[in-house]
């Protein structure tokens, strides 16, 4: 966790100072931006950790940010809101956008803190989940074109007779293609098939 | 001989009879015609006054019936005539009620010096209108206004007031009601200044206060786990200090521009106006995602002004134009104020938008007292930015163009020599 970079992005220089002074206390890497423009133009996407916005900013807004962060179809680190008293509405608006957490100035440092920590856990999570996608992905594509078929007759549930008579192959045949399918996908049992398929289409569809 | 002679005698007495005759015929002819032409003198005459007294009779029933009460007063505030009209005004029943006394006795006391000096210019010879309050006989309150002309005599000395006097009771109710509404108008105008201001204020003071916890937390945090050198909790603490500072700049200005006082004019300099009011209302356009740009003139020429005033003006030109530029969801939200050059004695300043402009229908009203485009507006601002430009010599005018609005406002510089005294004079207190 200790690689994990807390990026802040807000236009007073005197709140990001402070934040970083009091985020670097639980050793964690800051790193600050004075706008959402040079946030999107410095950020490195691969770097662990979380986003701490200001909701409002003059030129491009917190939640604008959020938008075009959004619009990049890629993963993101996850944002906690800094919102200004009565910026209700303006927070769950945020949240509804897909925003991690939001606080309110003026905030608890520890509630901020710990805050910030779940959703460097939260980030973790994610990127752990977005590799196993990924494994997952390059499984099914080492199929060839009838072994996705055998599989997906598989999850239906159809015995090797009845794949066979539907895709009009010998029960033998089958029987090859699904240990060879089981092989390549790793898979220990049918069940743990069955869930690998079904986290795969969650994924695709 | 002597019957001759007495005939003669006789005869002579008779011719001298006859001639006396005559002439007393002549006599009385002449006294006949002298009394003719005396009669027609004294029909004349009689004819003369049945006019004149047909003319008083006329002018005293034009008096009498006119609406307005038309009284007579002699040098030291008698009443010498009045009309019904008159009477009902001051709340006489009576002629004799009034007639004979002093008007003194229907004026109220704060008026007394001014209508004994409006008397004083009459009888100087003076024509004269005055307004005054009265108190009538019974006691009842109503504003009067009198037009006082001379009256005067075959000498050409003055020795009566005519007075024509009108119950402007009514209408001065009338302009009472309107101040006091204009009053009421301007304190809610005054009233949702500051509740926006106090809004804006709560935010603006909540970034010093969040940046000061943050630095002394870091500084706690730190202490107790003993991982740092003294040294190191320098700048963080400096910090805190600074951004209190902040907090209490903030402050200052507030009270600043509420504190309600007389027109302090100092040398100003606009550029710091302009500054001030940025960050005075960096809450607004943060909130509204303005961006603000300035282009300020060095080496303007100062200005003779009440900077807070000034403050105001520029205050409600940049709220106006982030709240044009919001309520039409403009993309491009921006507002870039000038101070432009001028060779001349005039410094001008200009705020210009990126909002949907003015419509050309109503340009010209924009500066009018209650006009206003917004929802909420009261349409103040502009109106009262207009008469404290106007307070201070300048003028204001507001431009439509493709894009956006502009408004620009001049004010009088002060002579450069004056400025740099002044500039003394601010260095040493």
């Amino acid at each position: 966790m200790s690689d994990a970079t807390v990026f802040i992005v807000d236009d007073d220089q005197a709140v990001a100072r402070s934040l970083r002074w009091l985020i670097e206390t639980v050793r964690l890497k800051v790193e600050t931006f004075a706008s959402a423009q040079a946030f999107l133009d410095g950020y490195d996407a691969s770097k662990p950790g979380c986003l701490v916005l200001d909701v409002r900013m003059p030129g491009m807004s917190g939640l604008e940010l959020q938008e075009r962060l959004a619009a990049r179809r890629a993963y993101h680190v996850p944002i906690i809101f800094i919102t200004g008293h009565g910026d209700v509405q303006m927070a769950v608006r945020a949240v509804q956008a897909g925003a991690y957490d939001f606080v309110e100035k003026p905030f608890n440092d520890q509630d901020l803190l710990d805050r910030i920590q779940r959703a460097i856990v939260f980030d973790a999570e994610q990127r752990g989940k977005e590799v196993q996608r990924a494994q997952l992905r390059a499984l099914f594509a080492s199929l060839t074109p009838r072994e996705r078929e055998v599989l997906d007759r598989v999850v239906e549930g159809l015995s090797n007779k009845a794949i066979a008579n539907t895709l009009g192959l010998s029960a033998k045949t089958v029987e090859v293609h699904r240990a060879k399918v089981m092989e390549k996908m790793q898979a220990r049992s049918l069940s743990d098939l069955v869930k690998m398929a079904m986290q795969n289409s969650s994924v695709t569809s | 001989m002597e019957s001759e002679i007495m005939l003669l005698g006789l005869v002579a007495l008779g011719g001298g009879l006859t001639v006396a005759l005559i002439g007393l015929a002549y006599l009385l002819l002449r006294l006949r015609e002298a009394e003719t032409r005396l009669h027609e003198k004294e029909d004349q005459h009689q004819g003369i006054l049945d006019r004149l007294q047909e003319n008083e009779y006329r002018l005293r029933t034009i008096i009498e019936s006119e609406p307005e009460c038309v009284k007579l007063q002699a040098a030291d505030g008698t009443v010498l005539e009045i009309n019904p009209a008159g009477l009902r005004l001051v709340d006489a029943g009576r002629p004799e009620d009034i007639i004979g006394r002093k008007i003194y006795e229907v004026v109220a006391p704060e008026y007394q010096a001014i209508y004994r000096e409006n008397m004083r210019r009459v009888f100087a010879g003076e024509s004269v209108v005055y307004e005054f309050r009265s108190t009538t006989l019974k006691g009842r309150t109503c504003w009067m206004e009198t037009h006082a002309v001379p009256l005067r005599d075959a000498r050409g000395e003055v020795y009566a007031l005519l007075g024509i006097t009108r119950d402007t009771t009514e209408h001065k109710w009338a302009e009472e009601q309107g101040r006091r509404h204009q009053t009421e108008l301007a304190r809610v105008a005054r009233l949702s200044t500051m509740g926006e201001m106090a809004t804006g204020l709560a935010h603006e003071l909540n970034q010093p206060l969040a940046a000061i916890a943050n630095f002394a937390r870091g500084c706690i945090r730190r202490l107790r786990t003993g991982e740092v050198v003294p040294a190191e909790l320098i700048e963080p603490l400096e910090e805190v200090c600074e951004q209190a500072e902040r907090a209490g700049e903030i402050m200052r200005h507030v009270r600043d521009f509420v504190r309600k006082s007389e027109p302090r004019m100092t040398a100003v300099d606009i550029n710091q106006v302009v500054r001030s009011v940025v960050k005075f209302t960096e809450h607004e356009t943060r909130q509204h995602e303005t961006v603000v740009t300035l282009q300020l003139a060095p080496q303007q020429p100062r200005v003779w002004a009440d900077s807070i005033m000034i403050e105001q003006v520029v205050c409600n030109l940049v709220r106006n134009a982030v709240e044009a530029m919001a309520e039409t969801r403009s993309q491009r939200r921006e507002i870039l104020i000038r101070t432009v050059p001028h060779d001349g004695d005039i410094v001008e300043i200009e705020v210009v938008d990126t909002g949907p402009g003015i419509d050309e229908t109503v340009i010209d009203n924009v500066f009018d007292q209650f006009f206003t485009t917004k929802t909420e507006g009261v349409g103040m601002g502009l109106s009262i930015s207009r008469s404290i430009v106007e307070s201070h010599g300048g003028s204001i005018r507001a431009e439509s163009r493709a894009g956006g609005a502009t408004f620009r406002f001049t004010l009088q510089a002060i002579p450069v020599k004056l400025s740099r005294d002044e500039r003394r004079y601010s260095l040493h207190s």
